[in-house]
């Protein structure tokens, strides 16, 4: 090969790799403007609204008594009406449910909303949308010294296990109204705080 | 002129430049395939490197590490995506090319679509790669997965919540995408032997002296322009841009501008499209076909096709051999067989050997073969075949020259050419895969259907005649004139038919070359 050809062979071949490198790290654009992002991102147990009564002595007689429950309740997993606000203007409104067919698997959000930057009056509320029946509360009582033997204290334990799971699920009105200051490209979040059981904008999401 | 013609001429003239700058021999462009394996090779043995450093704990800060590191970090890491691309580059330039040749139907669907499955396997484990460094390209590939996920009812929870921020992505997820990563290549090993299972004798890698050209370059340019880190990913930022790797998630600024629904409407209708070429360009040609009288069980053609088409099995006349049987969903009609069978029982219809020979009879009773005769590859440029026809020779044109049956270059000779010029395409660019590798054996090496030992070897040359490469056609050309010329001087007025018996003496193929 004369040594003009190998410069040649060189050069394309160099020409070539440096086409492939730049390729390999193309800038794009991802977010385009200056906009801030508002993102409401949470996970948390829809409350169960159940009606529950007391079984008859014929019902109970008709079960083995290791499955005599005290309560027998049936019912709907909670749907929530959510309402986000910015500056006072309704940016998205919808009702929300639990995963799964029968909604009843722990609601996930993960919604996002552009906001312009300056100081923001950011409003949100997840309300349930659904009454319990007033007949509830009385229908929980039972008598806690029904079980004997092996199966005492099963009342306390259903009355224990029922409270537990009201307490897992989201408040009837979850609300967050807070005025922030936006920086441009930052995402400020909104979550669900399951230990306080509130709405709140972590440290790292604000400015 | 239709769209794959135009293909093909791009491919050609890709090729000519390749040719001119390399030579025919090294020219990288001609088994593309060859180039995307040695690549994955440069991409296991980089990245079984690379994963050492790795930490799932820490994705970011680990790949950070090794960007900063100029001596065993940053270069080899750059080694390993450059060569991820040359992947993916060479196996879109290989499926492009074999659609131009028209080399995508019959028995080639099952490489074209596993080959199509390897092509999408080597992008969602480019994804997973760069998944694996958590920068903020790998975090706007991975929200765009957990958007494409969360669109299928796979996952009792959103998976694209875990990016959102308020929690730290889980360690399984590192893990999980670290498993992917390190488990499609193995998958990719399997699909690779499927992809070539059709093929008798594949080639698995380029010319020696051009892998390591490849490796070499990728080596020099991960050196010179090493692959930057982008900045460890902060759910909360947004940034105005990110570096994308154009080859391997050049889909990416697409599907982010669809819901999840078009993206992978859009997703499934590329892959899918890639998937029919085969079955939109159908273009079945007519299979080899055996005349049982002919022959003679000599297991010869089931030996020289490149596609496993034919076998041998029992007759079903009272003769003692076996007979040869074509399977038409395996044969590609080639033709290489009708080159190997000696009594010419076997070819594709109107190729076989007695085909060849009945039509050079035609066609010397009005053009008697004179001077050099070229027999050249019908895939041949066609500039340089008329280049060479304008210098002198006769132009005897041929499927592919693995089909060209030893007898008609005897006729040829007997007929009155002075000689025989037999020009092939490149071998790792033969159409029938292997024509000039069994053109050799036939014509030096005594391989069936051998040239006659009475067959003056002077009088016959091999050539290949290749896009860019017509210095070298012309200079074979030339040579082989000079060359006859002084055997006419040699042999005085001696008629062809008086030829001296030539001893033939075997020649390895590549001292031929």
């Amino acid at each position: 090969m004369s040594p003009l050809r190998v410069t040649a062979a060189v050069i394309v071949a160099a020409v070539v790799a440096g086409l492939m490198a730049f390729s390999s790290a193309v800038p794009v654009s991802w977010h385009q403007n200056d906009d801030a992002i508002l993102r409401l991102s949470l996970r948390a147990r829809p409350e169960r609204i159940e009606n529950c009564r007391a079984p008859t002595q014929a019902e109970l007689e008709q079960v083995a008594e290791h499955m005599r429950q005290r309560l027998i309740c049936d019912g709907t997993t909670a749907s929530y009406q959510l309402s986000v606000s910015i500056d006072g203007n309704l940016v998205d409104s919808r009702v929300v449910r639990g995963g799964g067919l029968r909604s009843d698997r722990p609601l996930q959000l993960l919604n996002e909303y552009r906001v312009a930057p300056g100081m923001r009056r950011i409003e949100v509320t997840i309300q349930r949308r659904e009454s319990p029946d007033s007949s509830h509360d009385q229908a929980m009582t039972v008598e806690r010294d029904s079980d004997s033997g092996t199966f005492a204290g099963r009342a306390e334990r259903e009355a224990d296990e029922r409270k537990r799971s009201r307490t897992a699920a989201i408040p009837a009105l979850l609300s967050l109204d807070t005025l922030i200051a936006v920086d441009s490209g930052r995402v400020m979040l909104v979550t669900f705080d399951p230990d306080t059981r509130s709405l709140r904008l972590p440290a790292g999401s604000t400015p | 002129m239709p769209t794959r013609a135009r293909a093909r001429r791009a491919v050609a003239a890709l090729d000519s430049v390749a040719a001119r700058l390399y030579g025919w021999r090294w020219n990288p462009l001609h088994q593309p395939g060859t180039v995307a394996v040695a690549s994955l090779l440069v991409l296991l043995a980089s990245g079984l490197y690379l994963i050492l450093f790795y930490r799932v704990g820490d994705p970011a800060g680990s790949v950070a590490r090794l960007a900063a590191d100029p001596w065993l970090g940053s270069w080899i890491r750059s080694l390993h995506r450059y060569a991820s691309d040359l992947f993916i580059l060479a196996a879109l330039f290989h499926a492009f090319r074999l659609w131009s040749q028209d080399r995508s139907w019959g028995p080639r669907v099952l490489a074209w679509v596993s080959g199509s499955v390897l092509l999408g396997i080597g992008l969602v484990c480019a994804w997973t790669g760069f998944v694996m460094a958590w920068d903020t390209f790998g975090y706007r590939l991975a929200l765009q997965g957990g958007h494409l996920f969360d669109a299928l009812p796979i996952f009792s929870e959103p998976l694209s919540r875990i990016f959102a921020g308020d929690q730290p992505v889980p360690s399984a997820f590192y893990f999980v995408n670290l498993f992917l990563h390190i488990a499609m290549p193995l998958g990719m090993g399997i699909l690779i032997w499927i992809h070539v299972s059709r093929v008798a004798r594949p080639t698995f890698l380029p010319p020696r002296r051009v892998t390591w050209s490849i490796v070499v370059a990728l080596v020099l340019t991960s050196i010179a322009l090493p692959a930057g880190f982008e900045g460890a990913a902060d759910p909360l930022v947004l940034p105005y841009s990110t570096a994308i790797n154009i080859p391997s998630a050049w889909w990416l600024p697409i599907t982010e501008r669809l819901s999840p629904a078009g993206a992978w409407l859009f997703l499934v209708t590329t892959f899918g499209l890639l998937i029919a070429v085969p079955f939109l360009s159908r273009r079945r040609k007519s299979a080899s076909v055996v005349d049982p009288r002919l022959c003679t069980g000599c297991n010869q053609c089931p030996q020289d096709c490149p596609w496993h088409a034919i076998t041998m099995v029992e007759r079903d006349d009272d003769r003692p051999s076996l007979v040869a049987l074509v399977d038409p969903d395996l044969c590609v009609s080639c033709g290489i067989c009708a080159g190997s069978c000696a009594p010419m029982g076997v070819g594709p219809p109107g190729r076989t050997g007695r085909d060849q020979l009945a039509a050079l009879r035609d066609r010397a009773l009005d053009d008697r073969p004179r001077g050099i005769v070229l027999v050249c590859c019908n895939e041949a440029p066609a500039a340089h075949r008329d280049a060479l026809v304008a210098l002198g020779a006769s132009l005897h044109p041929v499927g592919c020259v693995g089909n060209l049956h030893s007898s008609v270059v005897e006729l040829l000779l007997r007929g009155g050419a002075d000689g025989v010029l037999i020009a092939g395409c490149p071998p790792r660019d033969c159409l029938g895969r292997e024509g000039p590798k069994w053109l050799h054996e036939r014509l030096y090496n005594d391989r069936e259907a051998e040239l006659q030992p009475r067959v003056d070897r002077r009088r016959v040359r091999t050539t290949t005649i290749a896009p860019g490469a017509f210095v070298e056609s012309r200079a074979a050309y030339d040579q082989f004139r000079a060359e006859l010329d002084a055997l006419s001087s040699e042999l005085g007025a001696a008629s062809t038919d008086e030829l001296p018996e030539v001893e033939c003496e075997p020649v390895p193929l590549e001292e031929a070359r």
